[in-house]
């Protein structure tokens, strides 16, 4: 048999015409699911995207002795960059730490002056992929011959936080699967609502000799226009709001680090109005399934 | 082309609406199916489109067992059999040629095709005004005509009417009678189930008669009435 798509439009639109108030029900319902379920991806974004922030600022310097030769800095450097767990080093020379120690005391640059570059020591800053592996590091730096002393790393700081963000960030996972789960009840409950209305109508098609194909296909047509319009209206909010929030707090929060690279927009979009559509489809497929049974 | 061997239906527990009939209807046919109400003149018609298994016994149409028809080929079968609904069973957000149209529309015909026969049926039942109309807005008469049309604008091989005139004044049922008969010359076989004594009386066809659910009477140039 031909499939006839013009016919299924025709029949799709007029459907939704007809009943226009369950369209507006399971438009709304699938608009509010995607939306609760888009913030919570936001939420979980940023706050993955703070703690990261966070824990990036957590690095473990480590000075170099006052007497130390530039070759064997060099070596030193090259040795822990090689290092698995880490992830960037920087050199900060003596002249440089001098720099940062004048910066910040830019206001009275009186105690500044005469001081001899000398009495700072040059370090690296290592950054590490994942916090939680500074012990490791640290032992590593122990055995290549840096002292205690010339050590600095807040140990405890960062493995708390590290466990800190791990509950979190499988909180908010969970908070999510369980939106989404409540979203697919709610959005194909609104549709089996209106599809139940309709079973009279499904039992006669059958009866004059339609297919079950020939339907559904309206049905799953109306369900997947209801998902994708319901989705794209709560995803373009979402992502309205993100953009928001973020100017939002680069104003009023300087000191978190919520940037706008914590969440991908483009994905965020697509995964929200995916979720309606298929919600949409899938929803309005089971739920005629019930009534074709004539 | 239908054949009932030993088809009992029983509803629910212990409603029995055919008892053991027997019964075979050969092709190009012009049957009466006649009988008080509730002696099971609709049950046989639904058991004819598979729309219920019998409780025993079998059904061939066609030479097909329905039973062994699986649920995904019920469609073709459906299609090879015009049906006019007691209760008419129109879609009510399709005006009337729109629910002629889709008797045509399932088994994919062109649109252009459709175009041109579903005014042309719907002239033939006499409501080429009323094309645009909603059953709502049809009267039960009319409704049934939308229905007459609808089961054999695609030329089925049999075309089975329950209460075809039930609700049409004495003019428009010969009329529809007249229609069937036609239809019937052209080699369709036609089932008719009914309550009109006048129609049965003139028109002088095979008659069987159900009495609770059992055939208590087959004659070739029968009567409505237990006469000879
Ligand atoms: N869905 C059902 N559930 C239970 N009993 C039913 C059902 N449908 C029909 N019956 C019973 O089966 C018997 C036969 O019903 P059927 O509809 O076949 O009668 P009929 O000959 O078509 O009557 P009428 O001339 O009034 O249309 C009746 O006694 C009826 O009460
Ligand atoms: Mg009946």
């Amino acid at each position: 048999m031909r499939f006839n798509l013009g016919f299924f439009l025709r029949e799709a639109a007029k459907n939704m015409r007809l009943n226009a108030l369950m369209s507006v029900t399971a438009v709304t319902t699938t608009a509010v699911c995607v939306l609760v379920l888009g913030v919570g991806l936001l939420v979980s974004a940023h706050v993955e995207g703070i703690l990261r922030g966070v824990g990036k600022d957590v690095a473990i310097t480590a000075f170099f002795p006052e007497d130390a030769p530039g070759a064997e800095i060099d070596a030193a450097r090259r040795q822990v960059e090689g290092y698995p767990e880490v992830q960037e080093v920087v050199f900060v020379s003596e002249g440089e730490a001098l720099n940062r120690v004048k910066d910040m005391l830019s206001e009275q640059p009186e105690v500044m002056e005469g001081l001899d570059p000398g009495i700072m020591q040059a370090s690296m800053e290592i950054r590490l992929a994942d916090p939680g592996t500074s012990d490791a590091v640290a032992e590593r730096l122990r055995a290549e011959g840096f002292s205690d002393e010339n050590l600095n790393y807040p140990q405890q700081t960062i493995s708390q936080l590290n466990q800190v963000t791990g509950y979190v960030i499988w909180a908010l996972r969970a908070a999510t699967v369980l939106f989404l789960v409540a979203s697919v009840l709610l959005i194909s409950n609104a549709i089996r609502i209106s599809i139940f209305a309709r079973r009279k109508e499904i039992e006669v098609m059958k009866l004059v000799g339609a297919s079950d194909g020939f339907v559904r296909t309206p049905f799953v047509l109306e369900g997947l226009a209801q998902g994708l319009l319901g989705a794209t209206i709560a995803a373009l909010v979402v992502v309205w709001g993100n953009a928001m929030f973020v100017e939002w707090a680069g104003n009023a929060l300087p000191f978190v680090p919520v940037s706008s690279s914590a969440v991908n927009t483009l994905l965020v979009l697509i995964v929200l109005i995916a979720v309606g559509v298929l919600i949409g489809i899938i929803g309005s497929f089971l739920s005629v399934r019930r009534f074709l049974r004539v | 082309m239908i054949n009932f061997n030993n088809v009992t239906k029983v509803y629910g527990k212990d409603s029995i609406a055919l008892d053991h009939v027997d019964l075979a209807i050969n092709p190009g046919e012009f049957v009466f199916l006649v009988g008080a109400s509730g002696s099971g003149k609709s049950t046989m018609v639904r058991l004819i489109l598979k729309e219920l298994e019998p409780s025993a016994g079998s059904i061939t149409v066609n030479g097909v067992r329905l039973s062994s028809i699986p649920h995904r080929s019920v469609p073709r079968h459906r299609r090879a059999i015009g049906c006019v609904f007691q209760d008419f069973k129109l879609l009510p957000n399709k005006t009337a040629a729109e629910n002629v149209a889709y008797a045509m529309e399932v088994t994919g015909q062109k649109r252009r095709a459709i175009r041109v026969k579903v005014p042309q049926i719907l002239d033939l039942v006499g409501l080429g005004e009323q094309a645009e109309k909603y059953p709502d807005q049809l009267s039960g008469g009319e409704q049934q005509r939308v229905s007459i049309a609808r089961a054999f604008v695609g030329q089925p091989p049999i075309l089975i009417a329950d209460e075809p005139t039930g609700n049409l004044d004495p003019d428009t049922s010969v009329g529809i009678m007249q229609l069937l008969h036609r239809i019937n010359r052209i080699g369709t076989t036609v089932l008719v189930a009914t309550h009109d004594k006048e129609m049965v009386d003139v028109m002088r066809k095979r008659v069987v008669a159900l009495k609770g659910g059992r055939v208590v009477r087959d004659m070739v140039r029968g009567g409505y009435a237990n006469e000879v």
